[in-house]
């Protein structure tokens, strides 16, 4: 029996989609790559955005119709709302939350497949169940660690707190322990995932680790392992972001110099009216510690465009945020309302060539600031972590421990996952090109 | 694409299995946290206005912080402020019904002994305990008096004033429980309040402290007009804190 997944929208759903392969192959299911011979397919839905549960749609249309001409059983999980769900419900054989993952095998054998045999769980903390479910990483040097589920913040335009519930915190030993792993199997990029990773352990009021004192516990196993590895987090919210952590990631080599930091925009009256809580002043205080506590870390960030009644002149104060700011990175959305979140009830009223106009007039900003900093690179010794191949023959493609991609010629195959040493002699926009440094692969420090 | 697109094997199991996924989803209610409610009164207080209280539970909140709610099984919830006190042993909200709305008409026609959907609570509209012993000026539009009347019942000895702009006096809801001195109310339609104007318009005409903390709760333009008025008089940003509702 051959099973395909498809999962849309953030590294938290590709992340939880890792747990659904462990949990099918665990019956005796194998991955496919082409779906049309899967026997079993299934969506991890995204609702951030409307165009994510348009391809939902799209896609169970399609599988339906296989279904006249052989056996197939579907399933969506993954961030679904209460009223999609009702209408997933007539269109998939199998529609669950992602904290039911334990019970898949159940509702698989519900439709007379026999299955091999899998350990019985009974979810009494369903959450908690799903945690335990060990991943099967699709990566072979990267892995993304869950360390909390849900939303308490209510941003309007996202509609996270009605499709995962509000923020539960994973018990730090789990955490530790699954990463413990990773890191003893190879795993060199890690990230800790989660809707607000700094507001981690606030829910448990005193009974759990706060972030800073994950952070913390992570960087002493780091120190103490003696092996190499990298671990990232996404995404932190600004109104949680303390000197502490900071602070926290300077003390541990193992803990990688790269914030990504949502914005969304920068403008205090755009800000309000997504209920983020801060103001850009507060955002700047924050990228300012960011530089004096960690100078060499990069900054990533989010930003949407053309949220409903944005003026021109709000507009301009986001342009003016990323020319102070200087990101790194920006992943940049054009803002469209999501059924579901609070502004969805609020007129989108950006036209569409606006919010397009101000996309590209952001990404100029951006391409500014990154040739900038990549240029900058250049002449430097960088730590790389391969991650495969390079489009351009013959070469391989990796990156810095702050995220910047970095491709190089090699004359030797070099497997993912391995650190590298190069001397960096050219930089793009998006990228740099280094040299080799042929004494020093998977050496964790130049001579 | 309807359900009797699904191969006939698939569809013969179909009910068994969605039954099967709800039981499931009760018994996985912990990833949601939302609890069911009893609802013990209905304050009508105007045509629109009305009040919703129902038992506390284990629900321990900060004034000011809002919670969902919604009808069992329908799907859709909403945010509202409680507009109860912490000390209160009862929790209630301030709701409109609003003409294009879902749930406030939903809400609207329940009666006592029937069951509300509620979780949280959430948010951060709150006063910190270090600000306890600050001057505070409370401006809300409508139903955004909710978190203001919290506030003022859970910190008895708070330094406010409360600005609370309505269109006519008969929707200042149950000023009663902000003292006489402390309160105002702006009514753009009529002279029935204390002023007749937006609050904006009031706030055109006095001075404020600008050690002030100043809280906005209600429309986003009320929000915006006051927030530009104030820092266009030098007012520090950092001093304003909002709560949009939508």
């Amino acid at each position: 029996m051959k099973y395909h997944i498809i999962a849309l929208g953030c590294q938290m759903n590709k992340s939880d989609s890792e747990r659904v392969r462990t949990v099918l192959e665990g019956v005796g299911y194998h991955w496919t790559d082409d779906e049309e011979e899967a026997n079993l397919l299934g969506i991890l839905a995204c609702s951030v955005r409307q165009k994510s549960i348009d391809k939902v749609y799209a896609r169970i249309a399609k599988w339906n119709k296989w279904k006249n001409s052989r056996n197939l059983l579907t399933f969506v999980s993954g961030c679904v709302l209460p009223a999609d769900r009702e209408k997933f419900l007539k269109l998939f054989d199998l529609v669950f939350t992602i904290a039911e993952l334990p019970d898949l095998p159940d509702m698989i054998r519900q439709y007379g497949i026999v299955t091999r045999h899998a350990p019985v769980m009974k979810p009494k903390d369903a959450i908690r169940e799903f945690w335990m479910v060990r991943p099967t990483y699709v990566s072979e040097f990267e892995a993304f660690i869950p360390i909390q589920n849900g939303c308490d913040k209510f941003c309007t335009f996202c509609a996270v707190p009605y499709t995962r519930g509000r923020e539960i915190s994973r018990p730090s030993p789990e955490i530790l322990g699954e990463l413990k792993l990773a890191v003893e199997k190879g795993y060199k990029a890690i990230t800790l995932l989660g809707q607000n990773v700094n507001s981690y352990g606030l829910d448990k009021q005193g009974a759990e680790l706060t972030f800073p004192g994950l952070l913390k516990a992570i960087g002493e196993y780091g120190k103490s392992s003696g092996k190499d590895f990298w671990v990232y987090f996404t995404s932190p919210h600004p109104r949680d972001m303390s000197d502490e952590v900071l602070k926290t990631i300077a003390q541990y080599d193992c803990l990688a110099k790269q914030i990504h930091l949502p914005l969304q925009s920068g403008d205090d009256k755009v800000l309000m009216r997504m209920n983020r809580k801060h103001t850009f002043e507060e955002y700047q205080r924050i990228t300012g510690s960011i530089r004096s506590i960690l100078p060499e870390a990069t900054i990533f960030t989010d930003i949407i465009v053309g949220f409903t009644g944005e003026t021109e002149e709000q507009f301009e104060n986001t342009r003016n945020a990323m020319e102070t700011i200087r990101f790194n990175m920006a992943y940049i959305a054009v803002y469209s309302p999501r059924p579901g979140a609070a502004s969805a009830r609020w007129n989108d009223d950006i036209p569409m060539a606006a919010k397009k106009r101000r996309l590209h007039v952001l990404t100029d900003e951006l391409t500014l600031h990154t040739m900038e900093y990549n240029r900058n690179l250049i002449g430097k010794k960088l730590k790389v972590l391969v991650t495969g191949r390079d489009r351009k023959s013959g070469y391989l493609s990796g990156i810095t421990e702050g995220r910047i991609v970095v491709r190089f010629a090699s004359g030797q195959p070099i497997p993912p996952g391995t650190f590298v040493w190069l001397d960096i002699t050219s930089a793009a926009t998006y990228s740099v090109e280094g040299e080799l440094l042929n004494n020093l692969i998977g050496i964790p420090e130049p001579a | 694409m309807g359900s009797s697109d699904i191969h006939p094997r698939n569809q013969a199991a179909k009910n068994s299995i969605v039954r099967t996924v709800n039981q499931v989803r009760q018994a996985t209610e912990p990833v949601y946290l939302r609890k069911i409610f009893r609802l013990k009164q209905v304050r009508q207080l105007t045509p629109e206005a009305y009040v919703l209280r129902f038992d506390r539970n284990e629900i321990n909140f900060r004034a000011g912080q809002h919670i969902t709610l919604g009808i069992p099984g329908n799907n859709q919830v909403r945010e509202y402020s409680i507009y109860s006190t912490e000390q209160d042993a009862s929790l209630e909200v301030l709701i409109k019904e609003v003409d294009s709305g879902l749930v406030s008409r939903q809400l609207r026609k329940l009666i006592p002994g029937e069951l509300l959907e509620v979780d949280g609570p959430f948010g951060y509209f709150t006063i910190a305990a270090q600000d306890l012993q600050r001057k505070f000026l409370f401006v809300g539009t409508g139903t955004g008096i909710a978190p203001f009347r919290s506030m003022a019942g859970s910190y008895p000895a708070l330094d406010f004033s409360v600005l609370h702009g309505v269109r006519y006096a008969t929707e200042s809801y149950e000023r009663h429980h902000f003292p006489h001195d402390r309160y105002t109310l702006c009514t753009s339609r009529d002279d029935q309040g204390n002023f007749r104007g937006r609050v904006t318009d009031y706030l055109k005409q006095k001075s404020l402290d600008f050690d002030t903390l100043v809280y906005l709760c209600g429309n986003c333009d009320m929000i915006y007009d006051v927030y530009d008025l104030l820092t266009s008089r030098g007012f520090p940003s950092g001093n304003i804190k909002t709560e949009v509702y939508f």
